[in-house]
């Protein structure tokens, strides 16, 4: 037995499988893109395997990182209420994830991004470009400096509104936590009636996308200052019994 | 815990978060990786057949001899250390996505069954709430019979996951999100 338990993997992570009322639904009412672009067929159901298992750990070996004050200081600093953002990322053991990749974009405070596809419904902020790319800490923590993104319609919908949000794309220990995910703020009118907000069927999962208004003691004099926390998928597999 | 609920990117992803040569894993901090350089390349098309342009395409995958670099694998001491095995790459106008990579080695999994040669994708875009993970293999392995992930998909519909070889080194996987043709998908 001995012999063959030196070729066993020994997963540092293993993933159970996801609750289904936790996580969004696939095709999403009052938003078309879904229902063109989400499988008709039924997904395939399978356990993960080693290939799964596994993941990038060092994806900042290929992407370059951009610092993690976005908000610009003095004649350069963007228009719009500064805001402090701390973010811990755990893993399901409650675990700070250290060393993660963690990728931030967001619209600046009048609801406009810098991108391509946005259109000139609102005007750009020279002073806000609005995207970090940063790792968390030991303590699975990284503090980004911004400003508080503005509300913005999307079009053709029918008078949908996006809520203020901040976007998170994130790697974790293994394939299986890659998360791209949506933080929004507390006591925004529009959160209730946002058709990605409302996504997940779980009240509880949604309110644990909403952000934490810290008293203003908590950080810098000039800013507002919020905190989040983010769960990728994993746990720590149980160490086999020698 | 539970992990936080998936959403879209939506359609404002930066541009400048597809960095120039992240579609190109036959090098790594600054060696080149061992193995067969390929190409792996196709199209994402969408329920109508509309190509998606922008739309995130990400893929993970063992080096040439089949050794994940990452500590649940247990041969990982003997990884490339030319080979990352991941990398990303945004959909052109016509829905095209092209990486350069090596050749995937197979390997023997601890129940005795054997993995094909595969890269893991991963798809994520405006209207899709929910990271889509798929399974790429290859023409012409004989391994591919007996994978077993390859074996949890309908048999009528397993085609639509083996690349074709359309030149010399290269591999070609049209992807089809919904309708005729449909990719398969998987729940993991």
């Amino acid at each position: 037995m001995a012999a063959r338990t030196e070729h066993l993997p020994h997963p540092a992570y293993v993933a159970d499988p996801l609750d289904e009322r936790a996580q969004p639904l696939r095709v999403v009412p009052g938003y078309p893109e879904t229902a063109r672009r989400n499988p008709a067929q039924p997904l395939v159901r399978r356990a993960p395997t080693l290939s799964e298992l596994t993941g990038p750990l060092e994806p900042a070996g290929r992407l370059g990182l951009l610092g993690a004050d976005v908000a610009g200081h003095g004649e350069r600093r963007a228009i719009g209420q500064l805001m402090h953002l701390r973010l811990r990322v755990l893993d399901q053991d409650g675990s700070p994830v250290r060393g993660a990749l963690v990728e931030i974009w967001q619209a600046n405070a009048a609801g406009r991004y810098i991108h391509p596809n946005d259109d000139d419904h609102a005007p750009v902020d020279p002073n806000f470009y609005g995207a970090a790319r940063v790792l968390t800490g030991a303590d699975g923590m990284l503090e980004l400096r911004t400003v508080k993104p503005g509300a913005y319609p999307v079009p053709n919908s029918g008078g949908w509104w996006r809520p203020p949000h901040i976007h998170f794309s994130l790697f974790g220990k293994i394939w299986l936590s890659r998360l791209v995910t949506q933080m929004y703020f507390p006591g925004e009118p529009l959160n209730g009636q946002d058709r990605i907000f409302n996504a997940p069927p779980s009240m509880e999962a949604r309110e644990r996308l909403v952000a934490r208004l810290l008293p203003p003691s908590e950080g810098p004099a000039d800013a507002l200052v919020f905190e989040h926390q983010i769960v990728l998928r994993g746990r720590k597999a149980t160490p086999e019994q020698p | 815990m539970q992990p936080t609920a998936s959403a879209t990117t939506g359609p404002f992803f930066p541009p400048r978060y597809v960095d120039e040569g992240c579609n190109d894993l036959t090098r790594f901090e600054g060696r080149a990786a061992r193995g067969e350089p390929i190409e792996i390349h196709g199209r994402v098309l969408q329920e109508d057949g509309k190509p998606l342009h922008n739309l995130i395409v990400e893929i993970w995958q063992a080096d040439a001899a089949g050794i994940f670099r990452h500590p649940a694998d247990p041969r990982t001491a003997q990884a490339d250390p030319g080979f990352l095995g991941w990398g990303r790459t945004a959909t052109d106008r016509d829905g095209g996505y092209r990486f350069r990579t090596v050749l995937p080695g197979g390997y023997a999994q601890p129940d005795g069954t054997r993995r094909a040669r595969h890269v893991n994708l991963q798809l994520m875009f405006s209207g899709l709430m929910r990271v889509l993970c798929t399974t790429l293999y290859f023409e012409g392995q004989p391994d591919n019979e007996a994978d077993p992930v390859l074996a949890a998909v309908p048999a009528a519909r397993r085609a639509l996951l083996v690349a074709k070889r359309d030149a010399p080194a290269s591999y070609r996987l049209d992807i089809r999100l919904r309708g005729e043709g449909e990719t398969p998908f998987f729940d993991l």
